[in-house]
């Protein structure tokens, strides 16, 4: 293991371990916000792991949060939370591993297209399935677990896609990743099995949207697939990280503290204003910065690079 | 005779309607080094992406050293032991000179681990290509010319034992021409190498290599010694106008 790494993991246990005392420090609120932050974090550094590094924008997101959401929906009542959780992240993987399977060799627009209909097509599926075969069209979680619980369970789903994140960027994997958002060709001319590499990671990030949708889904109480399938889930993940900085692992984490905090601030007063001013700085950000917010710090380090 | 490193049989690559390669034919041994010429347009870069598993061939077959390699992609031919070089040098432009060869080294020349030792790491490969202080640069700020050399080195990190090199003298002046080719000569030697050369510039080829193949309208219209292939009258035709060296 790389000195960068263990420094990276290290700093890593030390703010989760401190994160971890919140639920008996801070309010309600504080506690929801951080919540929220730690969501969005899980969701933004597990997106870049996969569509940051290889180029590939997925839309899929909500696909796989809602799949999991949904695992919790049927398996929450025979099934503890700590089996729930990983059981949806698993589902969605190996859903996404059947998916890239055939979808991987899209590049581009096309690849985004089909990501987003994922989504839908998931959606309009589970709404089907649960019309005509449970007669229902959401449905209750009775008994939820305590709020400490669902914060710790997601706070540990951010700590293993950051922890994760990071491995990957620091292994051949990564490199074989990079290699493939570089010139897709080119790596394989050099070995690379371009094609399960995809998979793999495809379906690794699909884990742990799955697993932050099956811990989430309990919040809601009431479950239908409109709100789990949200796609507002998968562009806001996509936006966090790119205006972050999708090629970094500090980018999307700031990124996602950074938005999350400023949507419930400006939410409650003005709904939109927070939409605008996502869009305004998207805009900006593909016109002046490319490489998102990140890239801003490594100029200022490195004046010369 | 030897079993062949590579061997191309009948291989025909069809774009619809188009046949870029037809049924081409050609075997090449450990420590050959065969020249490709041909025309604009004659299939030769069309007829590497069938050798390198980029491009699977419509018809016919592809055996590295006597396995069936048909229809496989292109890493596993790299774990075989076949690299090649892009005639657009195709270096990771934002990882450095030496993270280049390096990324070479991690995928298939760790898979072929067994194959040397000659070239084990980023910088004897470097040094071997005269790019020994550019290892920390941004491969994408080389010149073009040392964007080539770059791209051979990361082809001699999968430790190949064939090696396919597209256009690597393109736009080098004659001084570098004879360097490379002195280089990929020395490379062959020490290791054994099956080396498979297409150029455009018929010259610069001729000199080099002990024996050229002639591609034209996607078909092996001549294979031999360069000097009977360049009085070759079907080979003369092709060229027309173009004038041969003796």
């Amino acid at each position: 293991m790389s000195t960068d790494l263990r420094r990276i993991l290290v700093l890593l246990v030390a703010a989760s371990t401190a994160l971890a005392t919140l639920p008996w420090l801070a309010s309600d609120f504080m506690l929801s916000l951080a919540l929220t932050c730690l969501l969005y974090v899980g969701l933004a550094v597990s997106w870049s792991m996969f569509s940051g590094a290889t180029n590939y924008l997925s839309l899929a997101t909500s696909a796989f949060f809602g799949i999991g959401a949904y695992v919790t929906a049927w398996g929450f009542e025979s099934l503890p939370y700590a089996v729930v959780v990983p059981l949806g992240g698993l589902v969605a993987a190996a859903f996404a591993a059947l998916v890239g399977a055939a979808v991987l060799h899209l590049r581009g627009a096309y690849f985004a297209v089909l990501t987003f209909g994922l989504g839908e097509l998931v959606r309009h599926a589970i709404t089907y399935a649960e019309k005509t075969y449970a007669k229902t069209v959401g449905r209750v979680i009775a008994d939820p677990p305590e709020s400490i619980d669902v914060y710790l369970t997601v706070l540990l789903l951010a700590f293993l896609a950051v922890a994760v994140c990071a491995t990957v960027r620091a292994s051949r994997f990564g490199l074989a990743l990079a290699g493939i958002g570089a010139d897709e060709e080119r790596a394989q001319t050099l070995g690379v099995n371009t094609r399960r590499t995809k998979i793999l990671a495809f379906a690794l990030a699909a884990f742990f949207a799955g697993a932050l949708g099956a811990a989430m889904a309990v919040r809601w109480t009431y479950i239908e697939p409109a709100s789990v399938f949200n796609p507002f889930i998968g562009f806001q993940t996509v936006l966090i990280a790119m205006i972050g900085g999708a090629q970094t692992l500090i980018g999307p984490i700031a990124s996602a503290v950074i938005f999350s905090v400023m949507t419930e601030m400006l939410r409650l007063q003005f709904p939109y204003a927070y939409l605008i001013t996502l869009g305004v700085l998207l805009i900006l950000l593909v016109l002046y910065l490319p490489g998102g917010m990140a890239s801003l710090f490594r100029r200022a380090w490195k004046p010369n690079a | 005779m030897r079993e062949p490193l590579i061997s191309a049989r009948g291989v025909t690559v069809r774009f619809g309607g188009l046949i870029a390669v037809n049924g081409v034919d050609l075997d090449v041994h450990p420590g050959e080094l065969v020249g490709v010429i041909g025309p604009n347009g004659a299939g030769k870069t069309t007829f590497f992406h069938a050798l390198s598993g980029v491009l699977a061939p419509t018809e016919g077959r592809l055996l590295v050293a006597g396995e069936d390699l048909t229809g496989r992609a292109a890493n596993e031919f790299a774990n075989h032991g076949v690299a090649r070089t892009f005639q657009t040098p195709r270096v990771f432009r934002d990882m450095s000179a030496g993270d280049n060869v390096r990324f070479g080294l991690a995928f298939a020349g760790r898979k072929r681990r067994h194959a040397r030792d000659a070239f084990d790491n980023p910088a004897a490969i470097l040094e071997l290509l005269g790019l020994g202080n550019a290892a920390g640069v941004p491969a994408g700020g080389l010149t073009p010319a040392r964007q080539r050399l770059l791209e051979i080195g990361m082809a001699l990190a999968t430790r190949p034992r064939v090696l396919l090199l597209d256009e690597v003298a393109a736009g080098l002046t004659h001084a570098e021409v004879d360097a490379t080719a002195q280089l990929i000569r020395r490379v062959r030697d020490e290791l054994g190498l099956a080396v498979i050369w297409i150029e455009h510039a018929v010259r610069v080829l001729m000199n080099y290599v002990e024996r050229v193949a002639v591609l034209h309208q996607g078909e092996k219209i001549a294979d031999g010694d360069p000097r009977k292939v360049a009085k070759d009258p079907a080979v003369v035709e092709a060229y027309l106008g173009e004038e041969l060296p003796a």
